[in-house]
């Protein structure tokens, strides 16, 4: 489970003098993610869907708020958060010179499992998500839906209980979107906490239980789809997001 | 244990890059030492003489001078009969050399009187230039034996000409020219250690960064410190792969053409090469920390390539320093890292003692800076911009 209550992230503008205003990327970011469903980050691009899933996935300091996961502080505890979290970020970021089955082994292994079980565990996710074909092969010349399975895989190693997707279906293909849906849904049946982050209305619309609409670096609103239509009385969500940005205002 | 697994990932996955293996097996250990000892051996083939090589000389009236031809042969110089036209044969290239003897040499011998001798040759040709240097000195040594002959003929000591004694007492051990040899070796294991370790230093940080590998690798359960560790264990060890090829590359280049070096003291044999090695292995840390700690604070791999590109100038700068500057062997200089080890493996090589208490000051003081060196590198890594 992933509570955040008032995140606030700034950074310095690049090249900024001393003095001069921060760059706000998230105002404040609350909401909470359930085990066993699926939590959805709508928002256009830059409104601190990335920056959000950063904080939580320990890489940067929130300056302000606080998150934790499955009850660990993402600052106070982020060593015991790392071990119960998957995070596949925006960009799979796989080692190209490395064969998919080195890729996925190697997280495994720093993962804390040994050579045997990181052996194990690595061809059960390759078959799991359908990647015998090429698995052997160097992810140098990978398409983008395989270079997502390396990284989803990887993600997913170690067992944890809650895993986060920046953009899971960027780039990929219709079948591949399909295929990710499909590994998303049963990952959340199977009792995981599933949090991913969208600019593409339909994206989440299909996926999640629960929306989670943020513009600005801040969080709009948080609901069920049925409760995002009926507490905006829009007819669809992308009427209803307009609404509750307050985008046309 | 994570660092383990992440040095042993980073070796692996560099075998696998063609850039890292040219540089830490081949640029370092081969080409330097080849370029640099092949052409201190061939220079010193074309400028030293080996006077027992027997070798044939053409001479054009040799009948005119039985005596100095027996000399020539008693000095492993056979003659042979000349072409008709020495200068043109020389000219052309045909022979490097001829001595040709004029019809006066006989009787202007006899009448005490300068004998004429030609010595045709080629100065801008190395090897005829060598063969005249063989000869004029062979001739000159048969002058002062006639002078000699001369003077006591006539009743007068010979040593009555010799005005000045004059006595070369070199007080250094190596000479100038055994100098810039000595240093040649902590130069090329310099070299060799920077390069070594360069491409896998730039490719596992800076790289990683822009391959944006490195923001899933932060958030597995690991700290920043085992992943920089683990970096700077791949790092070190293609740094001693390259310095230990180097150290096995010219020990045989010196095997394979074991030649005489100027100043007679230099040497590039097993135990020296080994000492050596053994004082410059506490730059291997040293320089692995530097290269990891360099390439852990620059955005990307284009960045921290300028950066340790002008950071080539730390191998080479020691060198021009003890060449162009007399520095003195101090306690302060030997703790300095590359500086120290300039110093010490120049002694080495000359097979000279060194102080136990500089050998420790060395030790000490570079372990120091690559440990310094370390801690910058895992603070670096802490910090947010190293997502970049």
């Amino acid at each position: 489970m992933i509570v955040a209550t008032e995140l606030h992230k700034r950074f310095r503008r690049p090249g900024a003098r001393r003095g001069e205003a921060p760059l706000v990327a998230v105002e404040s970011v609350s909401f909470t993610a359930l085990d066993g469903a699926v939590t959805g980050l709508l928002g256009p691009n830059g409104a601190g869907k990335s920056t959000t899933l950063r904080m939580l996935a320990t890489l940067i300091r929130p300056d302000g708020g606080q998150a934790s996961i499955d009850g660990h502080d993402v600052t106070g505890d982020a060593l015991a958060v790392r071990q119960r979290l998957g995070f596949m970020p925006h960009d799979a970021g796989v080692y190209p010179r490395l064969s998919a089955r080195e890729n996925i082994h190697y997280y495994a292994r720093l993962a804390g499992l040994d050579a045997h079980a990181a052996s194990r565990r690595t061809g059960e996710l390759m078959e799991r998500l359908d990647m015998t074909g090429f698995a052997e092969r160097r992810a140098a010349g990978f398409s983008q839906g395989q270079r997502t399975k390396v990284a989803l895989a990887r993600a997913l190693v170690h067992r944890p209980r809650t895993i986060m997707l920046d953009e899971p279906t960027n780039g990929l293909d219709v079948m591949a979107t399909r295929g990710l849906r499909g590994i998303i849904r049963e990952l959340a049946e199977s009792g995981h906490c599933i949090l991913f982050s969208s600019h593409v209305m339909h994206e989440v619309e299909a996926l999640s239980d629960t929306i989670a609409i943020i513009a600005d670096g801040r969080v709009a609103m948080v609901d069920s789809l049925g409760g995002i239509l009926e507490r905006t009385g829009e007819g669809n969500l992308e009427d209803a997001f307009v609404q509750a940005t307050g985008a046309e205002r | 244990m994570s660092a383990a697994i992440v040095a042993a990932k980073e070796i692996v996955d560099n075998f696998r890059d063609r850039q890292t293996l040219f540089y830490a097996l081949l640029f370092g250990p081969v080409l330097v030492p080849l370029l640099l000892g092949g052409s201190l051996v061939a220079t010193e083939r074309q400028l030293s003489i080996d006077f027992d090589e027997v070798t044939e000389l053409a001479v054009s009236g040799a009948e005119l001078a039985p005596n100095l031809i027996g000399f020539l042969r008693t000095h492993n110089i056979d003659a042979v009969p000349a072409p008709d036209d020495p200068a043109v044969a020389v000219r052309r290239g045909e022979l490097p050399l001829v001595l040709a003897i004029d019809a006066r040499y006989g009787e202007a011998l006899r009448a005490g009187r300068p004998a004429p001798l030609t010595l045709h040759l080629d100065d801008s040709d190395k090897d005829s230039s060598k063969a005249g240097r063989r000869v004029s000195s062979l001739l000159e040594l048969h002058e002062r034996t006639l002078n000699a002959l001369r003077l006591q003929h006539r009743g007068i000591d010979p040593t009555l000409f010799d005005s000045l004694e004059i006595t070369v007492a070199d007080v250094s051990s190596e000479g100038a020219g055994g100098q810039l040899l000595a240093s040649l070796l902590p130069f090329m294991f310099i070299m060799s250690m920077v390069m070594g370790g360069f491409y896998l230093a730039i490719d596992t940080t800076a790289g990683e960064r822009e391959r944006r590998s490195l923001e899933p690798l932060l958030t597995l359960p690991l700290s920043r410190g085992s992943i920089v560790f683990g970096k700077f264990a791949a790092t070190l060890a293609f740094v001693v792969l390259s310095v230990l090829l180097t150290a096995i590359s010219v020990w045989s280049l010196f095997q394979v053409f074991p030649i005489e070096l100027p100043g007679g003291q230099v040497r590039f044999d097993a135990p020296t090469v080994t000492r050596a090695l053994a004082l410059a292995s506490p730059l291997a840390p040293f320089i692995a920390a530097l290269l990891i700690a360099v390439s852990a604070f620059t955005r990307s791999a284009k960045e921290a390539q300028t950066y340790l590109g002008l950071m080539m100038v730390f191998p080479i700068a020691p060198f021009f320093a003890l060449q162009y500057f007399s520095l003195g062997t101090s306690a302060a200089s030997v703790a300095l890292p590359m500086l120290g080890q300039y110093q010490l493996l120049e002694r080495a090589t000359l097979g000279e003692p060194i102080p136990h208490g500089h050998v420790v000051l060395s030790v000490g003081g570079t372990l120091t800076a690559a440990a310094l060196l370390l801690w910058l590198a895992r603070r670096l890594y802490t910090r947010e911009r190293v997502l970049g």
